[in-house]
């Protein structure tokens, strides 16, 4: 166990070494946040109105409501690139090969590959929420952190899931990801980022629930909305980890398979 | 001329580093247009090696020898677990690479032959120190370990650089470095000197035959198109030809059974007149 943590950090480590010759993005993201917040902002201020507020859950302003929804639909984003872009990135690279003929596991590179990526998501999200907070009145004093935390790491775990099998997708036909696209092109729809579920035609809403991010966007809202506790969101946080005890072990078991195809075919390195 | 009789003196029969046994491997063909959508999944029918078997014991040293697309490469690759054959069996250190290829890795020194395999924007130390880890080297271990290696390869100089700044050869020597960190017992080398200059090419043959083949006792498998480089480094050559073995002997073996004064004119005479039996050479 403590070895396989010591393998994970070895990539964060990578990862944080090849970032820091890059200090430029940084900044440039933090600026972004700025804008990207200041742009919920407005347009929740053109479209409130007391019915608006009605219809949303806690009481919430449009601007929370739709500034949430948006940073944690980019964990999705982040769990469904992160995988597909280590594998492009070492491929590109020919540090793949390298990696295969060390000693660690395959699951251990494509894990340890994905920590990085999610800890920047992390604190990306953490830069939006603190701008809206900051300038524009997003309501940080709701949030019961603990419970955020929770639903964090069981979103993660579910959305990897799906992360992963795209990048079994990518290895095995190399360009192109329309799985990829379907889930986000779905979920941005009928996920909840930017207006209720509920206001979907029934078929629509069928698939919602069949999506991690509805339940994710849910819980997330109720935890930084309106200080849920863990206790309250159980339902919710119980069906992410039952997304993601399904799609890991068979995200993990078609990722090898894809794989042990490539080394059949030797198109492992191809593009 | 101790190394090639090394493995034999021990108990009378020779210890292998790696068997090969009937090792073919096809690969499927190349399609384009839509049906490049069924790639992955179409038959294997274009074959790389046809049936090959030979042995590498414990400590010696042998090359590949074949014009391009004789299959050279493709060997490689399975003993380093990056293909999986299409029928037959390896055995690398006693390990199987396709059923066990965990355990072949830890035994394993794989060198491509390219200068790509680095992250471009660490240094050549970070780089090293991250596979060396990802080999569970210790942290005082490399500490002492690379800048002794990277003293052999003159590469001091060089290994607090960003990789994306060094040459094809410097690149070259540092996954040389990198395949020999971990003191592996087996060492694949993919034509190791292509990019390096006549110097370091020399040097680099004398610190593998001295070094880490007849002082540490690592067995080598490399594939080479150059006959001096074969001659001074390999107790044995395995001739290639079309993915078929046509001959596995000593340089002046080869000579020998074909009657050539030169590897050259040995390889010329093999290639174009196939030896079926490694074993029993016909003449040529």
């Amino acid at each position: 166990m403590i070895q396989a943590l010591r393998d994970l950090l070895l990539f964060f480590e990578r990862d944080l070494r090849i970032a820091r010759t890059y200090r430029g993005p940084f900044v440039l993201e933090l600026v972004e946040a700025l804008f990207g917040a200041a742009l919920f902002y407005y347009v929740a201020r053109f479209v409130d109105s007391p019915e608006l507020r009605q219809a949303l859950p806690y009481g919430t302003s449009y601007f929370a409501y739709s500034l949430v929804g948006f940073v944690f639909f980019d964990y999705l984003n982040a769990a469904l690139d992160t995988f597909d872009r280590s594998i492009i990135e070492a491929r590109d690279a020919g540090t793949l090969e390298p990696l295969l003929t060390t000693q660690v596991s395959l699951t251990t590179i494509l894990i340890g590959s994905a920590i990085y990526p999610f800890v920047v998501t992390t604190l990306r999200i953490a830069v939006y929420l603190a701008w809206g907070a900051f300038l524009f009145g997003f309501p940080l004093g709701a949030a019961n952190w603990p419970t955020v935390l929770v639903v964090l790491l069981a979103s993660l775990l579910a959305f990897s899931g799906l992360g992963i099998l795209s990048s079994a997708y990518l290895l095995l036909f190399k360009r192109g990801n329309p799985a990829k696209w379907l889930i986000l092109g779905v979920s941005s729809v009928a996920g909840g980022m930017l207006f209720p579920v509920s206001i979907l035609p029934d078929w629509l809403q069928v698939i919602a629930y069949l999506n991690p991010i509805t339940y994710a966007l849910d819980a997330m809202r109720a935890a930084l909305l309106d200080h849920a506790a863990v206790p309250s969101l159980a339902r919710p946080i119980l069906i992410l980890m039952l997304f993601a005890a399904i799609l890991l072990p068979v995200s993990l078991l078609a990722f090898n398979w894809t794989l042990r195809r490539t080394k059949v075919t030797g198109t492992l390195t191809h593009r | 001329m101790f190394s090639s009789f090394r493995h034999v003196i021990s108990f009378g029969v020779p210890a292998s580093a790696i068997k090969v046994d009937s090792l073919a491997k096809s690969f499927p063909p190349v399609y384009g247009g839509w049906r490049a959508f069924l790639q992955p999944f179409a038959a294997s029918t274009c074959p790389a090696l046809r049936a090959i078997s030979f042995e590498v014991g414990e400590g010696e040293s042998v090359a590949l020898l074949g014009t391009n697309g004789a299959g050279k490469t493709t060997l490689l690759r399975i003993l380093a677990t990056l293909l999986i054959p299409t029928s037959g069996s390896a055995l690398l250190a006693g390990c199987d690479p396709v059923r066990d290829a965990a355990a072949v890795r830890r035994h394993l020194g794989y060198h491509a032959g390219t200068d790509l395999g680095f992250y471009a924007r660490l240094t050549g130390r970070e780089n090293l120190r991250f596979f060396g880890r990802l080999n569970y080297l210790s942290d005082s271990i490399l500490e002492a370990r690379i800048p002794e290696l990277a003293e052999r390869f003159e590469l001091g100089g060089f290994l607090d650089r960003q990789v994306r700044t060094l040459s094809s050869g410097t690149l070259q020597r540092l996954s040389l470095l990198r395949a020999l960190l971990h003191q592996p017992k087996v060492l694949l080398l993919d034509e190791p000197t292509r990019s390096l200059d006549a110097i370091a090419a020399s040097e680099f043959r004398r610190f593998l035959k001295t070094e880490v083949h007849l002082h540490r006792g690592t067995s080598i498998l490399f594939a080479s198109h150059l006959l001096p480089e074969i001659e001074f480094l390999a107790d044995r050559v395995v001739v290639l030809k079309e993915g078929s073995l046509v001959a596995f002997d000593t340089p002046s073996g080869l000579k020998r059974r074909t009657g050539s004064s030169s590897l050259e004119e040995a390889f010329a005479r093999l290639t174009r007149h196939a030896v079926h039996s490694s074993e029993e050479p016909r003449p040529v």
